[in-house]
């Protein structure tokens, strides 16, 4: 396990490098995408939605930002940090502003 | 429990073993000194009544304060933009003004220079003529800006907050047996100590550092997190006006019209409030038909969002209170509260204190653990382990050198000089630095010794410069029961002999050969978990 992250065994060191790029700025877009989402769905007044987004909005990157380093598949921590971030964000920028 | 639940809990485990680990590596040293400069916040407006030992002043009641100071500001500033006025409490000195010009409306003159902060006496209204000093607003400032341009510092130190609380989370994942650890403290077995030490500074305050960390990160949310607000509205301001009672800037008629007393306003604020003091008086075009006074309420609940009314400036009629506020947005105000502490009474905001030192503690000692676990292994020091152990000793032991060396340039530096304030804050960074240079010089066992025997030394020198350059000295001040100096006199005292046993326990240790023992390592912390460390 933890030698799949380092990438200890002859893979080299872009995989690291990658899981760490990951995890900073897909699990931030993710985190950010997230916390939006559910700023714009939560059934209250929007000030108190966009609040609730905000706040709860870091325990989401740490969340992201772990387990990027706990799941040995490389490939599926990208596909899940950066699209689920393009997907989430996407589906924020359909659903539109509510004020 | 199934073998798969158990192999994926190892699992787990093992992977939160290794992000811990250097989660807590790479932003070790920044998070060591944002805990301890913000902890030493925690006694901000001490701290700067502590460096102006000039300024002294009786009590007075909020609407004086206001009246006194409102009266020294209309001949001089009357057609400003605006008046920002920090009543004092009873724990600042002084009332603290800024004033804004109105801008001038040629679009393309150059803004205007930002105005020096006024201090001013809360009885007479007169200024203040004290030394220039940043005080406690620098350690405060330095905890989340670090020094750097903005906004970079803040970014930093955003990253630094989430990297600790990743390495919270995962730190508690990884010790299952964490409160069990708890009651193990090995006293001078090396890398156990370490480690029992970094669990019980851990486990002991483990809610005061979640709160503390998350709520950091709360502070700064509208810059670190903004797009919910985008998600939700088309005019970002109107989040503000809808959740904090910020209406549009309001725009000077241009009619000129007396300014409405003010210490009638400031009373009927609170009159609404039960008697609640007010922190802040803000008047908006002063000697304007539109003027408006606005006062918010102080710290004085866990909720930190205060809440304002703001009264027309010429006739002294409530114009409009901030909204009720939702359980989201109480939420988050009570967040910020909790972290800046200024509801805590005395006894409170000590302890406050003491677990923020235990969090400087929590911190440390992982530092030293990743140096105690690498040097056991008897292999000859490679080049990183030598680069973390001097940043180690650079930041452990050569800060409270720095912190101790601004409070001693506040003394030494002539009241009159100009420029004093930021020879001050330049004074702590080159003690701080320079003194991690010269450890570079000294071989490490050495190096650790000397450091915090000279941070134990700069602590001890501080009461004995402020009896020597001041009147407010230990035994004046306890004469007068002047608790302020005394206590501070005496906080620099304990951190000074907490520095020097540090010193001489590394002086015990110097030259003691590093101890391997394998065999116990597996039985005594949570398994493989602890290899990973």
């Amino acid at each position: 396990m933890v030698q799949i992250i380092t990438g200890r065994g002859g893979r080299g060191g872009w995989r690291i490098t990658a899981r760490c790029l990951t995890a900073l700025f897909g699990g931030y877009g993710a985190a950010a995408a997230l916390a939006s989402l559910v700023a714009r769905l939560l059934p209250v007044v929007p000030v108190e939605a966009t609040v609730w987004g905000m706040t709860f909005s870091f325990a989401f990157y740490a969340a992201l930002g772990l387990w990027a380093f706990h799941e040995p598949r490389l490939h599926r921590v990208a596909i899940t940090l950066w699209g689920g971030a393009a997907l989430l964000a996407g589906i924020v920028y359909l659903l539109g502003p509510r004020a | 429990m199934s073998a798969a639940v158990k192999d994926t809990a190892r699992r787990l485990r093992q992977s939160m073993a290794w992000i811990h680990t250097w989660l807590g590596l790479l932003a070790g040293w920044i998070l060591f000194a944002m805990f301890l400069t913000g902890t030493a916040s925690y006694f901000r407006p001490e701290i700067t009544r502590w460096m102006q030992p000039e300024v002294r002043f009786p009590p007075v009641s909020a609407s004086q304060a206001a009246g006194a100071a409102v009266a020294h500001l209309q001949p001089a500033y009357l057609g400003d933009e605006q008046w920002y006025i920090y009543l004092p409490d009873d724990r600042t000195g002084a009332t603290r003004v800024f004033t804004r010009p109105r801008p001038d409306p040629d679009p393309k003159a150059p803004p205007a220079a930002r105005r020096p902060e006024l201090t001013l006496d809360p009885a007479k209204g007169t200024p203040v003529s004290a030394r220039e000093t940043r005080g406690g607003e620098h350690f405060y400032r330095f905890h989340f800006q670090l020094q750097l341009p903005h906004p970079w510092g803040r970014w930093l130190a955003g990253l630094c907050a989430m990297f600790m609380l990743s390495a919270i989370i995962s730190g508690v994942i990884t010790h299952k047996r964490i409160f069990a650890d708890f009651f193990t403290l090995r006293w001078s077995k090396g890398q156990r100590s370490w480690l029992d030490a970094h669990n019980v500074s851990a486990v002991l305050a483990l809610p005061f550092h979640a709160m503390i960390t998350y709520t950091g990160l709360i502070t700064l949310v509208l810059m670190y997190m903004p797009w919910p607000i985008m998600a939700n509205f088309k005019v970002p301001e109107t989040f503000a006006a809808q959740a904090y009672g910020r209406g549009p800037e309001d725009q000077p008629v241009g009619r000129s019209a007396a300014l409405a007393p003010i210490e009638p306003i400031v009373d009927a604020a609170m009159r609404e409030w039960q008697g609640a003091r007010p922190a802040t008086v803000i008047i908006r075009h002063p000697g304007d038909g539109a003027a408006t006074v606005t006062i918010a309420r102080g710290a004085d609940q866990l909720n930190a969002r205060a809440a304002q009314i703001t009264y027309s400036g010429t006739t002294g009629s409530k114009l409009a209170a901030s909204p009720p506020q939702g359980a989201a947005v109480t939420t988050a105000g009570v967040m910020l509260g909790l972290h800046m502490a200024r509801f805590a009474g005395p006894a409170l905001r000590w302890c406050a204190f003491l677990l923020g030192l235990t969090g400087a503690a929590m911190i440390g000692t992982g530092l030293m653990l990743w140096t105690a676990k690498r040097r056991r292994t008897g292999q000859p020091q490679f080049f990183g382990g030598q680069l973390v152990e001097r940043l180690n000793i650079g930041a452990v032991a050569c800060l409270p050198a720095g912190m101790a060396a601004f409070f001693l340039a506040n003394r030494l530096i002539p009241s009159g000089l100009p420029g004093r304030a930021d020879i001050e804050v330049s004074a702590m960074f080159w003690v701080w630095f320079g003194l991690a240079g010269f450890s570079l010089l000294r071989p490490v066992q050495k190096a650790w010794v000397e450091t915090l025997a000279v941070s134990a030394m700069t602590f001890a020198t501080v009461p004995v410069a402020n009896a020597l350059l001041t009147n407010r000295g230990f035994l004046a001040s306890l004469r007068s029961g002047d608790w302020l100096f005394v206590s501070f006199d005496l906080a620099m005292l304990v951190i000074a002999a907490a520095l020097a046993f540090a010193a001489k326990h590394a002086h015990a240790k110097r030259g003691e050969l590093p101890r391997r023992r394998s065999g116990a390592l597996s039985t005594l912390v949570s398994g493989e978990a602890a290899d990973a460390i």
